[in-house]
């Protein structure tokens, strides 16, 4: 034993050695294919990096003879290292992958350099993302991994379905109605919501308040006056540990919940799990029809990026039209944002989570992120989380003082 | 070779002064830049506000904030707590393992195991288990003690029952490393002296209490001191198992202020809860000490 | 004769209820530890469509074919509802796409490796008898290997830990052995002082120091260098290393030296080859400790390594985005694990030695 001791000391000191000795990790050689940094807050599960390693990747990596490296960061992290890095001078990454909310932090801290979108010909962005993308009629971000919210029930919710529902064409009455059925006949409630602080739970009670005329994110406006009017009713239906979900797949494909509305990589990912045992529908309807908030996120390139041609041919490599949609179906869940590829659409269960969130995007009232207005739009989150514990799991009855005061909390966080 | 006594320990005194504190330079060297230079760092940014002008205001902030005060109160309630069950049922433990039985090597590597867990391990592992439809449930169910109908809701709870789970699991994860260190100073003390214990009629009770702590007493205070050091810093598995802010503690508020919230106002409040929590832990850590008795200890050893 | 059995039994029965106890013990660890691992070798669908969870992952998946005027139509058998259910697309043809998205989605979610023709065959079985049902094998490793299919330079990553726990055990053990060996064997002025700071170090929270870490790092240009990885974490462990060298030394009798000076080898002669040969395990033992310290840290190094990512980073990477895929987590939580287990298995032996002594 004592041995196996002493040479593991021995290689350890060597390998420390190597470390010292100037063994630190060797620069690419002369010859070799370029290697491209891609960092990026979307297609972070392990299933969708496969994905562009296996069938997206290789054709852009041998038409330019380089290795594309694909690194999975949030948004805090990307935002802190452009900072680091913009005052350090060296620039790692070579094309970012960032959400709209964030966009405008970039943009104003000159973080990205516009790109040449008028030299890509046959793609049209989506008009519902050109605010975000764009700035003082440059665009700095091409859109890619669109998002809405999406409605998913567990086939043995539709029993309890109100009689005269559509589940395709279904209103907030209806919903809220049919998840107090479910908990009814149940005995315990079974819908879920992100009800972990921080996570999503602005966006899907957002998107409801939009349905009734609401503006996005004001938590008292006379639309989101009804809309918590109506949520009070689900104090019961929501599921007993409905705090502790940061995300609604889990719950959905374990049955511990059987209806949610939630964002489409998330429902899209529980209904590809088994389809034959889910109903996707878009999300559920007010006076003003269907309302989501929408995401995306978007290709830059950083200032001073080392490979910054080849950068923008990666870029411009995946907003053609078939890239897109060939992405967006690998990486289920998500709308390629690019009005070509959205045509070409068939039926497959992947193409029909796209579609219905296409449908949700076209049809509906939608609304951005409007991240960069606030100091911390994690603050305004939780402002929206802190109601919800208190109003609807809490005491589950109306209080508008509550919501007053919310709302002087988000003006406060404004910028 | 003959050398005269004295001019052996004069040069030895000279070198005697200086050896140490030569093999500790190292240590202070290597602790004024990795250490002390960001610390003195964030102490001075927690005092400015954002355009870098002095002010309290991050201070007064966490002051007047109530979540500061109920992170307070989780936290002390978790170190009281967490310290003491780890303390009494890793003592249990180590004085167990202590009476050399048949295999007792293979049940210490067992026992270390939860030592050895990445904390993304240790998180999956329980927030899966914990889950409405999680292990424990599913086991309870099929072992017959439970049905679908009477299946606990582990993590529905209230905040007490949120920080008795955070107590277990960290009991569960931490009471090898404890039991650990008690069973060195147990096998530190040797048999004989407690046999002399009974020789002279004491009982199992008596010997443990008169004999074994106040000899372990000095392994006793370090595992102490390490536990309520690091038992005040628990806050990744709080955040695992129920998110920031539903079950506030002190360095749960840091990393949400300073990593998690993105701007750089809360991040100097990150910073200004920082020297706050510093203070408290020292501060506990030395009340602590001098409770126990042991900085009187430390003279009596000097004087030896 | 009658006392004497009375004692053989009353030692019987204390040493029975003893391993009653340690079995007991044993349970309560082992216990989530086992579901760890088992979940790890389940298939998506065991792990959420059976309700109770089924405790150890199985060996095979049953499948059901039938047909009605929509096409045709899978199932797969669920223990808990021990029945068939439906399972895949709400129906499907026989045609060369649909049977290929079939086995891409029987492999992915059940784990089940089936080929093309295969289908094929029992489709045309269904068509003459209505309905067929079929076993199966399930490939258990498959989460590992989609775990390291999809983390790109487990390898290097790997090395990359490695180098950053060697240097971390070379720098917290030279710098606190030689802090330890000092507080060990003299005494001086603000020693306890200095013993006690040392521990200070660790109560300011780490977490608030990584962006001034960063750009010291950066300045001294060795952000996302195993090595700038390991000068943060020898913060912590040199502390840890100087407390327990300090009580491995002082285990060792100074006589030993003493004599060994007598013999005319210099205090350093005598602390290399008389102390220090002694010291071997219990430093041996606090290296490792060090080692599995810095082997699973990953809050730090996700902040302070790029394109050179610790194991552990690349673990945490993959699975942020996996948290629908606890079959996935596990099997990359498994795989950090093992290796820090192993360690332990080393150095369990010594564990004892390194702690006996620690003082305050």
């Amino acid at each position: 034993m004592r041995k196996v001791l002493i040479s593991l000391l021995v290689l350890f000191s060597l390998t420390a050695g190597y470390l010292f000795a100037g063994g630190q990790p060797e620069a690419a050689e002369a010859d070799a294919p370029t290697t491209l940094v891609v960092s990026s807050r979307l297609y972070s599960p392990a299933s969708e990096q496969k994905f562009l390693y296996d069938e997206v990747f290789p054709d852009f990596e041998k038409e330019n003879n380089c290795i594309v490296k694909f690194e999975i960061l949030d948004d805090t992290v990307l935002l802190k290292r452009a900072e680091l890095q913009a005052e350090t001078g060296r620039v790692t990454t070579d094309v970012v992958i960032v959400h709209n909310g964030v966009m405008d932090q970039w943009i104003t801290n000159k973080y990205v350099e516009e790109l040449p979108v008028s030299d890509w010909p046959g793609r049209t962005f989506s008009a519902a993302f050109l605010d975000s993308i764009m700035s003082g009629g440059k665009t700095y971000f091409a859109p890619v991994g669109g998002d809405v919210y999406l409605l998913l029930a567990n086939q043995k919710a539709m029993k309890y379905l109100p009689s005269g529902a559509d589940v395709q064409n279904i209103t907030w009455e209806q919903y809220i109605d049919w998840a107090v059925a479910i908990a009814e006949g149940e005995g315990e409630g079974k819908t879920a919501v992100t009800g972990v602080p921080m996570k999503s739970l602005i966006y899907m009670y957002g998107g409801m308040f939009l349905s009734y005329g609401g503006e996005f994110p004001v938590i008292n406006s006379p639309g989101a006056l009804e809309g918590w009017k109506l949520l009070t009713k689900m104090h019961n239906a929501y599921s007993p540990t409905v705090m502790t979900y940061d995300n609604v797949t889990a719950p959905m494909k374990s049955g511990e919940t059987w209806l949610t509305v939630a964002h489409m990589a998330r429902t899209g990912e529980a209904y590809r799990s088994n389809p034959s045992n889910y109903v996707i529908a878009p999300a559920p309807k007010g006076p003003k029809g269907i309302g989501s908030i929408a995401g995306v996120s978007g290709f830059g390139v950083p200032v001073g990026a080392e490979h910054h041609d080849l950068a923008l041919k990666f870029i411009e490599f995946m907003t053609r039209p078939e890239i897109a949609v060939k992405v967006a179906r690998g990486t289920g869940g998500f709308l390629p944002p690019i009005d070509e590829a959205i045509k070409v659409l068939g039926d497959s269960p992947v193409d029909e989570v796209i579609k219905k969130g296409v449908l949700v995007l076209q049809t509906g009232v939608v609304s951005g992120v409007p991240g960069s207005a606030y100091t911390s739009w994690g603050a305004v989150k939780q402002v929206y989380d802190d109601v919800f514990a208190e109003m609807i799991i809490g005491t589950g009855v109306y209080d508008e003082n509550l919501l007053n005061e919310a709302q002087a909390k988000l003006e406060a966080l404004k910028k | 070779m003959r050398i005269t006594k004295p001019q052996l320990s004069l040069s030895r005194d000279n070198r005697k002064k200086m050896v140490p504190y030569l093999l500790i330079a190292p240590v202070i060297i290597y602790y004024t830049i990795f250490w002390l230079f960001p610390v003195l760092n964030a102490i001075v940014e927690s005092f400015r506000d954002v355009d870098g002008i002095w002010t309290l205001g991050n201070y007064i902030y966490i002051f007047k904030d109530p979540v500061f005060y109920t992170a307070l109160f989780d936290t002390a309630f978790l170190v009281i707590f967490s310290v003491t069950i780890e303390f009494v049922l890793a003592f249990g433990l180590a004085l167990l393992i202590n009476t050399k039985f048949k295999g007792s090597s293979i049940f210490l590597f067992l026992a270390m195991i939860p030592m050895a867990l990445p904390a993304v391990a240790v998180g999956a592992m329980w927030s899966s288990g914990l889950a409405t439809r999680g292990w424990l449930n599913s086991f309870l169910m099929h072992a017959g003690i439970i049905d679908d109908a009477s299946k606990i809701l582990f993590l529905a709870g209230g905040e007490m029952s949120r920080l008795w789970l955070i107590i277990i699991i960290d009991a569960w994860t931490v009471i090898p490393f404890v039991m650990i260190i008690l069973l060195a100073g147990l096998q530190g003390i040797g048999a004989d002296v407690r046999e002399a214990g009974y020789i002279f009629g004491g009982t199992k009770f008596q010997v443990l209490r008169k004999i074994t702590i106040p000899m372990l007493k000095p392994t006793i205070t370090t595992a102490m001191i390490l536990r309520i050091i690091s038992a005040i810093q628990i806050w990744l598995i709080i955040v695992m198992l129920f998110g920031f802010n539903r079950l506030p503690t002190l360095l749960e508020q840091i990393v949400l202020n300073y990593d998690e919230l993105g701007a750089a106002s809360f991040e100097r409040i990150g910073l200004a809860l920082s020297v706050i929590v510093a203070i408290i832990v020292s501060a506990t850590a030395i009340l602590y000490l001098k409770v126990s008795g042991s900085f009187e200890k430390k003279k009596e050893q000097e004087v030896e | 004769m009658n006392s004497a059995l009375q004692r053989q039994l009353r030692r019987s029965a204390k040493r029975t209820s003893l391993y009653i106890v340690l079995v007991g013990i044993l349970f309560i660890i082992i216990f989530p530890i086992f579901f760890l691992f088992s979940f790890s070798f389940m298939s998506d669908y065991e792990t959420y469509s059976e309700w109770p969870k089924p405790l150890v992952p199985s060996f095979k998946a049953d499948f059901k074919i039938d047909k009605d005027t929509e096409g045709y139509h899978l199932y797969i058998f669920n223990k808990s509802e021990n029945d068939f259910m439906p399972f895949g697309p709400l129906f499907f043809s026989n045609s060369e796409k649909d049977v290929s998205n079939l086995r891409k989605f029987i492999k992915l979610q059940a784990n089940s490796k089936i080929t093309d023709q295969k289908i094929e065959e029992y489709l045309r079985i269904v068509d003459k008898e209505s309905k067929v049902e079929f076993s199966v094998r399930k490939d258990l490793l498959a989460n590992y290997i989609l775990f390291f299919q999809v983390i790109n330079g487990a390898a290097r990553a790997v090395l990359n830990s490695l180098m950053v726990a060697g240097a971390t055990v070379v720098i917290a053990l030279t710098i606190g052995g030689m802090g330890g060996y000092a507080f060990a064997r003299y005494f001086f002025k603000g020693k306890n002082l200095l013993k006690l700071s040392v521990l200070f170090v660790r109560m300011f929270p780490a977490v608030s120091l990584a962006i001034p870490m960063v750009i010291i790092l950066a300045r001294m240009g060795l952000y996302d260098r195993p090595l700038g990885l390991s000068l943060v974490y020898s913060v912590g462990q040199i502390s840890m290393s100087i407390w327990i060298t300090a009580s491995v030394f002082m285990s060792i009798p100074i006589s030993l030296e003493e004599a060994a000076m007598i013999f005319g080898t210099t205090r350093v002669g005598a602390f290399w080859h008389v102390t220090l040969p002694l010291a071997l395990p219990g430093l041996a033992a606090c290296a490792m400790y060090s080692f599995i310290g810095s082997w699973n840290e990953v809050i730090a190094a996700v902040v302070l390594t790029q394109f050179n990512p610790t194991f552990p980073v690349v673990v945490y990477k993959a699975l942020v985005g996996s948290q629908g895929q606890i079959n996935l987590i596990t099997a990359g939580s498994v795989a950090q694990a093992v290796p820090a287990i192993i360690f332990t298995l080393i150095i369990r032996k010594y564990i004892i030695q390194m702690w006996g002594g620690v003082k305050v």
